[in-house]
């Protein structure tokens, strides 16, 4: 049986068999023929045997990809990423994956490849904003290694990354608080963390921290408590392109610096203490011992 | 259909395909052990800094202080973070740095030899391990183990030379640290 539209090389067992269900009864008697067909041939031949082909199980020809075939992953980061276009309108939810598999021309069933809360898609989206960050962070490193830019002081350079991410979020703010509770289920926890850490880190790593004792978690622990709280002050926010949030996130971060300028000047001033009290110890002793020498 | 796992992007960028798992524990714990060897050697210094072995301790405990730095700079390098028992290893240390040094010089030393003959070890077995990972391309961090395996082998000599072995319950002291010295490998690899 062969089939008169091919469907384009990048097609894949899964979208093929979104697209030619009713060709589903006709896959047992080709299986075996087509398996002896791709025992030999080079890659370049696959694409000509494709329609034939593709009934073949994912993990035949040896389990090989040629560079012509995209792998089911990043068949499913573009299926994702055409459907952010329409999450303003449908929501984190299947309809909205459907029609984003619609506009790359694949059946809406393709929608079915994912769980129908829209975890993938946020987690996608997620993923995406935390990449988009440090590109623009890295950029900013180079400018400024570059000499053409100033480096910024630390509350400043924290201010504008957390800010510069959260505006990532402004497209989509009407159904984020939605996306919010479902990067909390259970299921969803250890991804959705890992985002959140390995964001954190990054934007310590380019504003520069090197530590390497206890301080590395507790800045990060108060980053992360400044970005949390700053994106949910961020959904309530209804104050004109949002300043109600920066100058909430300003406080934060100003907050954030006093405390940690306040916890040295506590050891420093423990300190010096203690070496007080050592001096006039030693002072003490001496006289002791000098009044009981006469 | 149902909910494939899709394997989401990392942020992080791989610093040119190294196994970035292997490596972050293997500098991790290195880092917490460095910093443990440098609290034992305080807490020694703090019982014996004036006796006649305080010399020999304190020179131990330099080369300590730079292998640490050395860490210091390969975690940031390579973005590792630190063990979160860090605090926990900062009195350990010293108090078993502290505790041995009260048993006399020869504790000391037991416990120096104890915990140097650990280290070594765990050197060596790290260095099977990225020998057998690609010895080309973690040719730096294969140098900077080597060379410090090489100098805790000669503080364990040192201690032996001091009569470390000549501590009462000599045996029973040094399976004691060594049990604790494997424990912290563990735990600091992990958490």
């Amino acid at each position: 049986v062969k089939c008169q539209h091919c469907p384009p090389v990048r097609a894949l067992q899964a979208s093929a068999t979104l697209r030619r269900a009713p060709d589903e009864h006709k896959k047992e008697p080709l299986t075996s023929s087509s398996q002896q067909h791709f025992d030999s041939p080079p890659a370049g031949h696959q694409p000509e045997q494709e329609p034939r082909g593709t009934h073949h199980s994912y993990t035949g020809q040896g389990g090989q990809e040629s560079e012509d075939y995209e792998s089911e992953e990043q068949l499913q980061h573009r299926i994702l990423t055409a459907a952010l276009e329409f999450v303003p309108e449908h929501g984190w939810t299947a309809e909205a994956i459907a029609e984003g598999a619609k506009t790359l021309g694949l059946s809406v069933a393709a929608a079915g490849m994912f769980h129908s809360d829209g975890s993938e898609l946020i987690l996608h989206f997620v993923s995406e904003c935390n990449t988009k960050l440090s590109k623009l962070l890295e950029k900013e490193q180079k400018l400024v290694q570059l000499g053409e830019a100033e480096k910024k002081p630390i509350d400043e350079f924290l201010r504008d990354a957390v800010e510069a991410r959260l505006r990532m979020l402004i497209p989509y703010i009407e159904k984020w608080p939605q996306a919010l509770s479902v990067l909390l289920l259970p299921r969803n926890i250890p991804s959705s963390l890992s985002l959140l850490t390995s964001m954190i880190d990054d934007i310590w790593h380019y504003a520069g921290d090197q530590s390497t004792d206890f301080n590395w978690y507790t800045r990060r622990a108060v980053l992360t408590g400044i970005y949390n709280t700053t994106e949910l002050v961020m959904m309530q926010d209804s104050s004109p392109g949002f300043e109600d949030t920066w100058r909430f996130l300003g406080n934060r971060v100003a907050d954030a610096m006093t405390m940690s300028n306040t916890a040295s000047q506590v050891q420093s001033t423990g300190e010096a203490v203690v070496q007080g009290l050592m001096g006039a110890a030693v002072t003490v002793s001496n006289a002791e011992t000098s009044r009981a020498m006469r | 259909g149902g909910g494939a796992a899709l394997r989401l992007c990392s942020t992080r960028v791989a610093q040119g395909g190294i196994n970035k798992p292997v490596i972050d524990r293997i500098i991790r714990v290195d880092h917490a052990g460095e910093y443990g060897a440098n609290r034992i050697y305080a807490g020694q210094m703090a019982v014996l800094g004036r006796s006649s072995v305080g010399p020999v301790i304190q020179q131990m405990w330099n080369q300590e202080k730079v292998h640490l730095k050395k860490f210091n700079e390969l975690m940031v390098a390579y973005r590792v973070r630190p063990t979160v028992l860090l605090p926990f290893w900062n009195v350990a240390g010293f108090v078993l740095g502290a505790g041995s040094a009260l048993l006399g010089k020869k504790g000391a030393m037991a416990c120096t030899v104890a915990v140097e003959e650990s280290i070594s070890e765990h050197y060596n077995n790290q260095i099977r391990t990225l020998l057998e990972e690609d010895p080309e391309k973690y040719k730096e961090l294969l140098q900077v183990i080597k060379q410090f395996r090489d100098e805790e082998q000669e503080h364990h000599d040192i201690g032996l030379e001091h009569d470390a072995e000549a501590t009462p319950a000599y045996s029973v002291l040094k399976t004691a640290i060594q049990l604790g010295c494997r424990a912290a490998i563990f735990l600091s690899e992990r958490i």
